[in-house]
């Protein structure tokens, strides 16, 4: 169905492919494997006609793709779902799926185009209500009015680029379960991901590409997860670390029967209690809306919370704003880094000093200490192993990996006693995974205690000295390491949970 | 392992580029060369379907502007209010704060100025000046305010606000000046003159320019360092980058929205003082018309750069004096310089967001 040959794009410098070969049968699941900056992204764009080849060939079904642009693919029946969504928080999913399609008309069908996608839904198990506003779904939901607004126009061949990034375990079977049924129509799909395992278990064939190239193709049945990682990564990952067995120490941060209730009057938090020790990692899983996010934020002091109480080392911090907390020594990793945990359009020097702009050394007297700024970067950036140009360039020129690395430089840096960590891995590759994982490790042997939120289940069960699950707004039981497995978190994550040992506190 | 590093910028996250990026500021500077040569010989179009000679025009524009030290003096003392307003409303840009109100606090400048100047006449010269100027600032500091608090209190929109607030203040002129402040018997609504203890001296004897361009640039260059190197102008970058960077970085969205709408009202005021006490030694009624939204058109031809406000300033200072002048000699309407004004914005805004990197927050 797709032929890709010899795909070449430079970008300045940096050859981000290099004579690429890619072809891609009816009926076909692929996985295009690669490490952040391998250039998988960018041969999908060149595919999806948003960036334009240097060099090379495009044959889709039959005919060539030349000089194309999105709306052509889309025509040609290419869909793209990205990892960044394209939606429009404000609207609908009906609105969502009919922009910028004609088949919307002139005077918009919504009616007929809410049914389409009720359809659809139905088809393909994507439990999608047209009427519902994007900005309320969470990412999974999203992720599925991505999939209907390709697969409602037409799209022969579906292009998933990192898809299960935020999706439990339940969710990205439903995935696999949509891609296999579309596979099973005869189109294609190509998956593009870092992750091993789920490439494996999908696809039915493998493309490796690392610095540009591909280094290696077969079938998924022929292969084994090293022999895809090395060829991803040119040597074997080692394993996941191991934690020593925790022994008990000082609690540091107390959470008493935290409650948040959102403006509409909607629970986002339901009692939440647990404590958390020095240098302890209390992971928290859960499928992404269900509390976690507020969660953090009325730790880290973003929002306050509705009811309830908040103590670090003994002292309470519930009024405390953001800055105070930061003082105390709480430290934040947001998940969303484009508009959160950094600004993309100040330097990097700058964003390493965005929380800490207001107090020596950073600032002297009613100035700010450039001096010092810079001392702190390049100390920073060198201890932290920061791919850049120089203090002085952009964070946006900066891989995502990189700008994790920033922001992980800052929280941590300053040896917080408590550091909240969201989603600290989302986007990034295995190297940088690994290193944001060190760095998390590093602080608690040092002493510092984390809140480990996250929707990776496999860094939940092995990092977490003990786990929990957030469901609806509510805190599971709180187990100990090894008391769990993959499994009962999965049921738990989806609300099954066995009975009276629901509202047992997290108090060690 | 080894990132491949700086991963290009995609093109579809460009927005509005830089002026004066790394690349070159004489990148930049050549750009808006050729957005201005563009501008005047679109607008010559117009003047040639008129009948007259575009050339003769824009000679004797020349001349109006830059031809004696009388003209320069002129145009100089145009550029002050501008620049002032401008280099205000630029910074509150910058924090995400639409400030469209430089005429009214302009205006209540004006009045507060002229009432220190009309009932404190007897201070010497060099308290009565700097007093009057103070006053003119912190009357528009306080009308910038009362935007600034609908805002925060009510939700009203800053826009809205400020924009309402313009009428709002040339009324007062108006009301003052046929009332309290109004010279008896005048036949235009205007104060009674000021003493000459009041009127700004001039920067260089003998001619006409008085130290209200002094004044903007030491604002422009306070401005920009307050804005670069400071950790309020730190703050202020953080609220124009977003609202949750803002909150995480625990920059306060209410006290940088005063903060910085003091500071740019209280430059507008004193715009208004100047004005009041340099140029016309006198409130007349509208002394402030036109003011607020070339200021707002000022700063984005600045790329919201504090410094570049200076030449665009300047600029549009200079066309506005050699504008009359080309009226007179040449008979085209010195309304067509807005038109060069407008059309050199458009130019520039194109220029900038052409294949410039994005601009440094």
């Amino acid at each position: 169905m797709l032929e890709m040959r010899g795909i070449c794009k430079r970008y300045g410098t940096v050859q981000a492919n290099r004579n690429i070969d890619l072809t891609v049968p009816q009926g076909r699941i692929l996985g295009l494997l690669g490490e952040n900056g391998s250039g998988k992204t960018t041969l999908m764009k060149v595919l999806f006609g948003m960036v334009a080849a240097d060099a090379g060939t495009i044959i889709f079904k039959g005919r060539p793709l030349t000089d194309h642009r999105p709306g052509d693919a889309i025509a040609a029946g290419i869909g793209m779902i990205h990892q960044h969504f394209m939606l429009v928080d404000a609207m609908t999913v009906a609105e969502n799926v009919m922009l910028g399609w004609k088949r919307a008309g002139l005077w918009l069908h919504t009616r007929e185009i809410s049914q389409l996608i009720r359809n659809a839904s139905k088809t393909y198990g994507l439990d999608l209500d047209p009427n519902a506003v994007v900005g309320d779904l969470s990412l999974g939901q999203r992720q599925r009015v991505e999939v209907v607004k390709a697969i409602l126009r037409g799209a022969d061949l579906l292009i998933l680029d990192e898809p299960t990034s935020n999706l439990s375990p339940p969710e990205v079977a439903g995935l696999f379960l949509v891609m296999r049924r579309l596979r099973n129509e005869g189109r294609s799909v190509i998956f593009i991901s870092h992750k091993l395992g789920e490439v494996l278990e999908i696809c039915e064939e493998v493309v490796v590409l690392r610095d540009g190239e591909v280094t290696g193709q077969c079938l998924a049945a022929n292969a084994t997860r090293s022999d895809l990682a090395r060829m991803m990564v040119g040597r074997d990952i080692s394993a996941l670390v191991q934690r020593p067995a925790f022994e008990s120490r000082k609690e540091i941060l107390s959470v008493d029967r935290l409650t948040l209730r959102d403006r509409s009057g909607f629970e986002r938090l339901r009692d939440i209690t647990f404590s958390l020790n020095e240098g302890e990692i209390l992971a928290i899983a859960g499928v992404d809306g269900n509390g976690q996010a507020e969660l953090v934020d009325v730790i880290a002091g973003l929002k306050s919370a509705t009811s309830g109480r908040i103590s670090l080392a003994g002292q309470e911090i519930t009024s405390e704003d953001v800055r105070a907390r930061l003082t105390a020594g709480i430290a934040y990793i947001p998940a969303d880094r484009a508009t959160t945990s950094l600004v993309p359009g100040m330097t990097i020097e700058d964003n390493l000093g965005l929380r800490d702009f207001d107090r020596p050394p950073l600032r002297r007297g009613a100035w700010l200490n450039r001096v010092a700024f810079r001392r702190e970067a390049n100390s920073r950036i060198a201890k932290f192993g920061i791919l850049c140009a120089g203090p002085n360039a952009l964070v946006q020129t900066l891989s995502g990996g990189n700008q994790q690395k920033i922001v992980v430089a800052r929280e941590i840096g300053r040896r917080p006693s408590v550091l909240i960590a969201f989603q600290p891995t989302w986007g990034l590759d295995p190297g940088a995974t690994r290193f944001v994982i060190d760095e998390v490790l590093s602080l608690c042997h040092g002493g510092g205690a984390v809140l480990y939120v996250s929707s990776e289940l496999e860094e939940v069960l092995t990092l977490g000295d003990r786990i929990g699950v957030m469901f609806n707004g509510r805190l599971s039981r709180v187990f100990g390491r090894g008391e769990v497995d993959m499994t009962r978190m999965g049921l738990m994550m989806a609300g099954h949970d066995e009975g009276p040992d629901r509202e047992d506190g997290g108090k060690s | 392992m080894r990132d491949l590093g700086a991963e290009p910028p995609p093109s579809e996250q460009q927005s509005t580029g830089r002026l004066f990026s790394d690349v070159g500021a004489w990148r930049a500077i050549l750009l808006a060369g050729l957005a201005v040569t563009l501008a005047f010989v679109v607008t010559a179009l117009p003047i040639m379907v008129s009948g007259r000679n575009p050339l003769l025009a824009y000679w004797a524009l020349l001349r109006g502007a830059v031809g004696s030290v009388d003209a320069v003096a002129f145009a100089f003392n145009k550029s002050t209010p501008y620049v002032l307003s401008a280099v205000g409303v630029a910074i509150c840009f910058r924090a995400r704060v639409i400030n469209i109100g430089s005429e009214g606090q302009l205006a209540v400048g004006g009045v507060a100025a002229s009432w220190i100047a009309l009932h404190l006449s007897q201070l010497p010269s060099l308290l009565l000046i700097p007093v009057s100027l103070v006053a003119g600032g912190v009357a528009g500091a306080v009308w910038a305010c009362i935007a600034a608090v609908m805002r925060i209190k009510r939700g009203v929109h800053e826009v809205l606000g400020t924009l309402m607030l313009n009428f709002v203040g040339t009324l007062v002129v108006s009301e003052v000046l046929h009332g309290t402040m109004g010279e008896p018997g005048a036949g235009f609504p205007q104060s009674p003159l000021f003493p000459q203890s009041a009127w700004l001296p001039s920067l260089f004897p003998g001619t006409d320019m008085h130290v209200g361009i002094a004044i903007a640039v030491a604002a422009v260059v306070a401005t920009h360092i307050l804005f670069w190197h400071t950790p309020f102008g730190f703050r202020l970058r953080l609220l124009g980058s977003g609202d949750n960077v803002a909150a995480y970085a625990g920059a306060s969205l209410v006290r940088g929205m005063l903060q910085v709408m003091l500071i740019a009202g209280g430059l507008a005021g004193i715009a208004g003082a100047i004005e009041v006490l340099g140029v016309h030694y006198r409130l007349i009624e509208g002394f402030s018309q036109g003011f607020g939204f070339n200021a707002v058109a000022i700063a984005l031809l600045a790329a919201l750069n504090p410094l570049a406000v200076l030449p665009a300033g300047l600029f549009f200072g200079f066309l506005e004096a050699g504008a009359l002048a080309m009226q007179r000699e040449i008979g085209v309407p010195s309304s067509l310089v807005f038109v060069i004004q407008g059309l050199t914005m458009i130019f520039v805004l194109c220029a900038m967001g052409v294949g410039f990197k994005q601009q440094r927050i």
